[in-house]
Order: structure tokens, then C-alpha cells, then sequence
């Protein structure tokens, strides 16, 4: 092979990250039937699709064995989605209900009685 | 072991017979053309039609305003004029307009390459810029839309305008822009002449390259709130209005994600070339390279993060309005780092005052101002009377107009030769870039004035005291028009009889300049070799002339 | 320096690259690129589900229970076997074996198949009960003000993502096809390569739908 682009993948590997994978995918349904206290349910969920999605990435599409390139431009991809969701939810998350802003000012001066 | 190549200087072939623009001369041959350079051509005759469209649209407006009360129009028609003109100001000319136009034309070139790494997805991204052209067309033909070009929620999924056809045409316009950055990131990574390292870049490439990297993240995400907004109307999907249990900030937060990177689409592109304009006409090398490379990096990453400073008085969190102030003043600094780049340049240089150097120096003055009224508009106390008046109109045509418009005009004179091969009249260049000056201060400096008065903007009616002032806006509008027209007819002139144009005319050292006026079908007849860099103006031009023979015949039996 | 061998003639160089190597490093650039544009579009229904879903955390909850969790997991165990089909496809055709690379590919085909009939099972059990995306909702059974904004938000993302599939059903079938008429080989596959990304990235995409809407416990 005269360049790593053209690398082909051992047929082992194929399928050993199949077989993550299936392990991966028995795994998170088995979670979803354990209770977890909420936000970490969310955490090991989303971390072992992360996971998965990583095999997916590195081994089945190759970025393993690739050019640095297309792995920073996966990368970003993904930085720039949590900054996306991370930078919303500092507004959706924050929200005060209009009932709590007018609690919190301060007292109307009494009326003047003419 | 092999010997290395010897080096040949390849000098340019002046007044060339054959070129990229006569070389098939068929209809056919332009209609499905691959070559960049026709293109970028294509795009740049595109662009300048709408251009003119968005401008008469933009002149209907300030005639109406010329008195408080009706004019000529009723207050629904003035409704759907300013949306259009938005609309198709943004989306049909600024944002192709230095990319897809001046960059398709240049970008291989300046890279020393024959085109494009995907030529024939070039061509398929000025159709579906056609294509979603045509349905905004559509759209107005059955009355446009009213809502304003950020077709805010719920206003825009129950009003009874055009909004599917309007919305689906930008969807579409989006795709030509994704295909644009695509292109141009893979080319710039992986199409560079030998010796043409990262450092020795035009600064217009690096502006290319940051603006496809924007292109590429930003404009999915207006493809899928825009594809929302069409399933709220259609299926009543109910994520943004509230009458079914939406949020409407929710929808801002999705449209402003785009649309705020989209305005760093259409200025570092500019910024771009400014660079080469004022390295060029100052004959001295650009200061602080570096700086002014990672700032266009920097600008587009932290782009990304301030979006929500079009929504202070929308609703959201106190917390992600602090941020977004803050992170809006720091974006200002790649941007101030770039003006003081430019300013520097010019110190002690031997400034030649040709028309395109004119445009850079008002572009100097005039997005200086734009970008300063953004940072008063960040700032939150400020804000709260500002938004949504004219304070901010005037803001965003100093940085689109008086910024992106004047450094297109700028680029569009200063590579005029190289892709007509025609000199304009340098004499009538020059008035009507003052012209149009002084045309747009008049324009659009009352309309600070009258914003911070508290003039709302979109509005109709307006009360007695603006009147003064809508009215000398009104009649800058007029200057304006005088002045674009008086471009359109030197150039139209230059096209018909203008002087053959040099290689060089401008003695620049970037590879577009070593080749002959028009340029040659494939670029280059020989593969270059650069070994320096781009505004190394002491090195004698031969040295930016070298190359290797690089052993293909260019038969035309490839159709191009 | 150019990859091309002996036994296989250079005639899918275009011009304007220098040798094959630079022509398939761009390809795959290019896609890797559209794949980013592809994240940050579905992306935007991802931050649409969670903005909602951290407003109404009982919603989802509840309304998840109306997803088939079997249906789901076959159809992540589907899409998984189908990378690997893809992945040996395209193995087969970096090795010079046609025949195998259609044997991989048609199995593709057929896993995505079974992926859209078991959607359109879910989808028309769905529809049985009143559970449509907006204004046509009229399921009564979750006693939720806006649990006809968590089924839009099921139906725009899985539907979405279904589309994808379609198109990919498409796109590997007209690989099919050009493999029969002996298009590519060791030295040329790169079509095959690519498309092998965008199924994987339909893959990838479908591996973080399953948990976030199915199995919100």
C-alpha cells in the first residue's frame, strides 16, 4: 500500500467492533432498566451512545487509520453542536418566571391621597 | 533516488488571443461549463443583477418615507418591500457575492491549482443558487412575504404570505452555500502549489478559508430551522408558537445561530480583500500576517457565540444576556487587531492612490464606524433603547454596505483586468467611489441620529420632528443610485472599448498576477513554484514566476 | 507516486489533480465535510429535544412509554449490521472482488429495507391510536398539555432520519449496478468509500436517537 488512505481494514477488527457494538447496544438498553437518579441516567446513556459512535467512527469509517484532517473536522462538528445546545440552554434553563421578577421589586411608593 | 526538478521561469503571455472567456464561445460551453474562472463569472453577473433589484427595492422604501403619512404604497405593500429587500440582499447578493463570485474566480488561481477539487459540484451550486433563486421569485410574484427577512415566529407561521415558498427558497440557497465552503476547504487543504506553505497564503485565502468553515457549520443549522418553520405551518409541528405550546425565543435562538456567523460570511471575505488592496497600493509588505490570519479564525469561532445579542429584549435569561454581551465585546478584537494590521501597513509605505486603494481606505472609515455602533449596540443598558430602531439599520449598513459592498467594489476594480483583460476609465472610477461616499454618509449617518431619537425601524408612519432627517436619508439614497449607476456604465464601456490590460498592472506578487490578462482555460500552463511570499514586493517578478513543466498536453478535447 | 498499478488504467484521474492519491484524499475530505454539515442540521433537532425535554422532563418520560422498545433495539441491532455490511463492501472492493462487494452491498440494502418496514409498523401502530405529528394529534392517553410536542419532535428526527435511509437505499443501489459494470477495483472505489461514510454517519445518528427517545426510563 503506498499511502494510509488506502488502508484496508483487517477483517478482525470489522468484526470485533461489530461485536462491541452489540455488546454496547445490549448495555444500554440493560441501563435504561436500572434506576439511575437523573442527570447521571442521562450521562451513561448519552456516554455509552458516545461510545458506540466512536467505534463507528474510528474503526468502521476508518478514521483510525486516516489523515488527521477528517478527524478535526468530526471534531468540530461536535464542539460546535454542544456549544450550540450549551449556549441555548444557558437561556432556556435560566429562565425567571415573570411572578418572580415582580416579587422582586421593590414596593411602589404609597399614593398621595389629594 | 530522483534528481530534483529544474526551475523555469514562466513568463506571462501578454495580450493573450485565446483565453478562458473565448475559447469556446457556445452557449453550451458556459451553460455547462466546469471551469471555475466561468463560474465565478456566472455568480458575479448573478449577484449584480440582484444587486440592483434589492437597491430599486431599497429606493421604493426611502421614497415612501419621504413624508410621516402614505405616499404611493399602503402600509401591508411597505411590509413586503423591506422583507424583500432584506431577503434578497442577504441571500441572493452579499452572501455569494465575494465567495462564490470573486473567490471562484481567484481561489484556484491564487493557489496555483487548475480548479476547484470538485469542479462539476461547482457548477450544481450555481444551479441550486438559481434554483432557489427562481422560488424566491415565485414567492414575490404571488405577493412576497411580510414578516421581515428573520421571518420571526409566531407572526410567521400564521400569516397569510408566502412564507413556504420564501422560506424553501433560501432552504435551498443554503445548499449552494454548503457546496461553496466545501469546495474551497478541500482546495485550499489539499491543492496548494509546491512551496506554497500556510505562511506564505494571500490573507484572501485565509478570509476564504475561515468564511467556508463558517459556511460549512452555520448554514445546516438555518437548513433545519427553516425546514421547521415550514412543518409549524404546514403540520402545525407547535415547537415555536405558543398558541400550541412553543417558544418563539426558542425559534430565535435557532435563526440567529446562523444568521449572526452569516454576517461574518459576508465581512471577512471583505477583510480578505482589504489585505491585498492596501499591501498592493501601500508597495509594502502586510504587517502582522499572522495576526491578521488567526484573527479571521478567531472571528468566525467566537462568531459563533454571540448570536444572542439580537435577542436582548426578547425574553431570554438575564444569564445568557450577560454572556453574550460579553462575548460580543470580545469580538471586537480579532476585528480592531485587523484595522490596526491595515492602518500599519500603510506607515511609511508608497501609497498609490488607484481607485481600488480608494475603496480600502473608505472601507477603513466607514466599517470602523459600523463596527463600533455594534459594540454600542452590545452593550445591554444601550441596547434596551437601541434595538429595533434605526440605530440599528444605520449599524449593519455601515459593516454590509459601507464594509462588504465598498471592499466588493474594491476587488471587482482591482481584478478587473485579470478576468476582462480590459483597463476602466481610472478617472471616472475614482468619482464615482466619491459619489458614492458621500451618498452613503448622507444616506445612512441621519439614520444613527434618528434611532437613538427612538425612530423604530420596518416602521411605516413615523411622527413630525423625523421628518428632516428620513428625508435627507431619502435623498442620499438618490446619490447612491447615481453612483452605482455610473460604475455600471464605465464598466459596460470598459467591456467595449477599454484598454488591453497587462499581466501585472498593479505589480502584485500573488500567483493570479504571473499569468496573462484574461486568464489562460486551465490557469497554468506549467505547475508553480513559489518561493515567496505574497506581498514580498523587493523580490523581482521573475521569482514569483517559477514552475516546473508539468507534462500533460492541454488538448481541448475535455469539454470545460 | 501515483497508486495506480500496472493492471489498471488511469482514466478516472481528472485533470486538475496531480495524481489518484490527491483525488481520493479530496473526496474523502469533501465528504467528511458534507458529514459535518449533516451533524449540525440533525443537531438542531437534538437541541430542540433537549430544550424540551429539560422543560418537561415528566413529558418525556411518559410519552416514551408509547415507543416500542423491541422495535427500536432491532432496528440499532439492523443498522449495526448493516455498517458492517457496508464496511465489508467496501473492503471487497479494495481487494478486487466484485462479487463479494455486491453480496455486501445488496445486504446493505436489504438490513435498511428491514429497517424501514419495522419504522413503518411503528409508524402506522401510531397512527392507529391519534398519535400524529402537530395539529392532527388526538391521543388522549398521556395526560400531558404537551405531549403532542414530544411525538413532533419523535416524528421530525426519526423522519428525518428515515428520509436518510431512503436516500441511502438509493445511493447503494446504483453502487450495485456500476459494481456489475465492472466500475470499480482496487484502484478506483472511491464512490464505494464515500458512500460508506454517509451510511455510517445514518448509522451514527440513528445510535444516539434509540436511547434519547426510546429508553427515557
Amino acid at each position: 500500500m503506498s499511502s494510509s488512505s488506502h488502508h484496508i481494514i483487517p477483517l478482525k477488527v470489522l468484526f470485533a467492533t461489530a461485536g462491541a457494538l452489540l455488546v454496547l447496544t445490549g448495555l444500554t438498553v440493560a441501563v435504561a432498566y436500572i434506576h439511575i437518579p437523573t442527570p447521571f441516567n442521562i450521562i451513561v446513556a448519552i456516554g455509552i451512545a458516545v461510545a458506540k459512535a466512536v467505534c463507528v467512527a474510528a474503526f468502521f469509517m476508518g478514521l483510525y487509520w486516516d489523515k488527521k484532517i477528517n478527524t478535526i473536522a468530526l471534531l468540530l462538528s461536535v464542539v460546535f453542536l454542544t456549544l450550540m445546545v450549551g449556549v441555548t440552554l444557558l437561556d432556556t434553563m435560566f429562565r425567571e418566571k415573570p411572578s418572580d421578577i415582580y416579587n422582586k421589586m421593590p414596593a411602589p411608593p404609597p399614593t398621595t391621597q389629594m | 533516488m530522483a534528481t530534483l526538478p529544474v526551475l523555469k521561469e514562466y513568463p506571462a503571455q501578454e495580450h493573450p488571443e485565446t483565453h478562458f472567456l473565448n475559447h469556446d464561445k457556445s452557449l453550451k460551453s458556459w451553460l455547462l461549463t466546469v471551469d471555475h474562472k466561468r463560474i465565478g463569472l456566472m455568480y458575479l453577473a448573478s449577484v449584480i443583477f440582484f444587486f440592483f433589484v434589492g437597491g430599486v427595492l431599497a429606493l421604493a422604501l426611502r421614497l415612501e418615507l419621504w413624508e410621516p403619512a402614505r405616499n404611493f404604497m399602503d402600509a401591508d405593500t411597505y411590509n413586503r418591500i423591506f422583507t424583500l429587500h432584506g431577503a434578497v440582499m442577504i441571500f441572493l447578493f452579499i452572501i455569494p457575492s465575494i465567495p462564490a463570485a470573486l473567490g471562484n474566480i481567484f481561489l484556484p488561481v491564487m493557489l496555483g491549482a487548475k480548479d476547484v477539487a470538485f469542479p462539476r459540484l461547482n457548477l450544481a451550486s450555481f444551479y441550486i443558487y438559481v434554483g432557489g433563486a427562481l422560488f424566491t421569485l415565485y414567492s414575490m410574484a404571488h405577493g412576497g412575504i411580510d414578516t421581515g427577512w428573520t421571518f420571526y415566529t409566531p407572526y410567521s407561521t400564521t400569516s397569510g404570505s408566502a412564507v413556504i415558498s420564501m422560506t424553501f427558497g433560501v432552504f435551498v440557497m443554503g445548499f449552494s452555500s454548503i457546496l461553496t465552503g466545501m469546495n474551497f476547504i478541500v482546495t485550499i487543504h489539499k491543492m496548494r502549489a509546491p512551496g506554497l506553505v500556510w505562511g506564505k497564503l494571500p490573507l484572501f485565502i485565509w478570509s476564504l478559508y475561515a468564511t467556508a468553515i463558517i459556511q460549512v457549520l452555520a448554514t445546516p443549522v438555518l437548513a433545519i430551522t427553516l425546514l421547521l418553520l415550514i412543518m409549524e405551518r404546514t403540520l402545525g409541528i407547535g415547537i415555536f408558537d405558543p398558541a400550541l405550546g412553543g417558544d418563539p425565543v426558542l425559534y430565535q435562538h435557532f435563526f440567529w445561530f446562523y444568521s449572526h456567523p452569516a454576517v461574518y460570511i459576508m465581512i471577512v471575505p471583505a477583510f480578505g480583500i482589504i489585505s491585498e488592496l492596501i499591501a498592493t497600493f501601500s508597495r509594502k509588505t502586510i504587517f502582522g500576517y499572522w495576526a491578521i490570519a488567526f484573527s479571521s479564525l478567531a472571528i468566525a469561532f467566537i462568531g459563533f457565540l454571540v448570536w444572542g445579542h439580537h435577542m436582548f429584549t426578547s425574553g431570554q435569561s438575564e444569564l445568557s444576556t450577560v454572556v453574550f454581551s460579553f462575548l460580543t465585546f470580545f469580538v471586537g478584537l480579532p476585528t480592531g487587531i485587523k484595522i490596526l494590521n491595515w492602518v500599519a501597513t500603510m506607515y511609511k509605505g508608497s501609497i498609490w492612490m488607484q481607485s481600488p486603494m480608494l475603496y480600502a481606505i473608505m472601507f477603513l472609515f466607514l466599517f470602523t464606524i459600523g463596527g463600533l455602533t455594534g459594540i454600542m449596540l452590545g452593550a445591554l443598558s444601550v441596547n434596551i433603547h437601541l434595538h429595533d430602531t434605526y440605530y440599528v439599520v444605520a449599524h449593519f449598513h455601515y459593516v454590509m454596505m459601507g464594509g462588504t459592498v465598498f471592499a466588493f467594489l474594491g476587488g471587482l476594480h482591482f481584478w478587473w483586468p485579470k478576468f476582462t483583460g480590459k483597463m476602466f476609465n481610472e478617472l471616472q472610477a475614482k468619482i464615482a467611489a466619491v459619489i458614492l461616499f458621500i451618498g452613503f454618509n448622507m444616506t445612512f449617518l441621519p439614520q444613527f441620529v434618528m434611532g437613538s431619537q427612538g425612530m423604530p425601524r420596518r416602521y411605516y408612519g413615523y411622527i413630525e420632528q423625523f421628518q428632516t432627517l428620513h428625508q435627507y436619508s431619502t435623498v442620499g439614497s438618490w446619490v447612491l443610485g447615481v453612483g452605482f449607476l455610473l460604475i455600471f456604465w464605465y464598466l459596460v464601456q470598459s467591456l467595449r472599448k477599454g484598454e488591453a490590460a497587462p499581466s501585472n498592472p498593479w505589480g502584485g506578487r500573488s500567483l493570479e498576477w504571473m499569468i496573462s490578462s484574461p486568464m489562460p482555460p486551465h490557469n497554468f500552463d506549467y505547475i508553480p513554484v513559489v518561493k515567496h511570499g505574497p506581498y514580498d514586493y523587493h523580490q523581482p517578478i521573475a521569482e514569483f514566476r517559477l514552475g516546473i513543466d508539468d507534462g500533460h498536453s492541454h488538448t481541448e478535447t475535455k469539454a470545460h | 507516486m501515483s497508486h495506480t498499478d500496472a493492471t489498471h488504467s488511469n482514466s478516472h484521474l481528472q485533470h486538475h489533480f496531480v495524481d489518484s492519491d490527491q483525488q481520493f484524499d479530496s473526496a474523502k475530505l469533501g465528504m467528511w465535510l458534507f458529514l459535518v454539515t449533516e451533524i449540525l442540521f440533525f443537531g438542531g433537532l437534538f437541541v430542540a429535544y433537549i430544550v424540551y425535554r429539560a422543560w418537561n422532563p415528566e413529558l418525556f418520560t411518559m410519552a416514551a412509554t408509547q415507543l416500542d422498545t423491541v422495535m427500536g433495539g432491532i432496528n440499532t441491532l439492523v443498522l449495526i449490521g448493516s455498517s458492517l455490511t457496508m464496511a465489508l463492501a467496501i473492503r471487497a472492493a479494495q481487494t478486487d472482488n466484485p462479487s463479494a462487494s455486491i453480496k455486501y452491498l445488496a445486504s446493505t440494502v436489504a438490513l435498511a429495507f428491514v429497517f424501514m418496514v419495522i419504522k413503518y409498523f411503528e409508524y402506522t401502530h401510531k397512527f392507529e391510536l391519534g398519535i400524529y405529528p402537530g395539529e392532527a394529534y388526538s391521543f388522549t392517553g398521556i395526560d400531558h398539555p404537551k405531549a403532542h410536542i414530544f411525538f413532533s419532535i419523535y416524528y421530525m428526527m426519526t423522519g428525518l432520519h428515515g428520509i436518510h435511509v431512503i436516500i441511502g437505499i438509493g445511493i447503494i443501489t446504483w453502487l450495485i449496478i456500476k459494481t456489475r459494470n465492472g466500475a470499480f477495483n482496487s484502484s478506483y472505489y472511491t464512490p464505494v468509500e464515500i458512500t460508506g461514510l454517509y451510511w455510517h454517519l445514518v448509522d451514527i445518528i440513528w445510535i444516539f436517537l434509540f436511547p434519547l427517545l426510546y429508553l427515557i426510563d
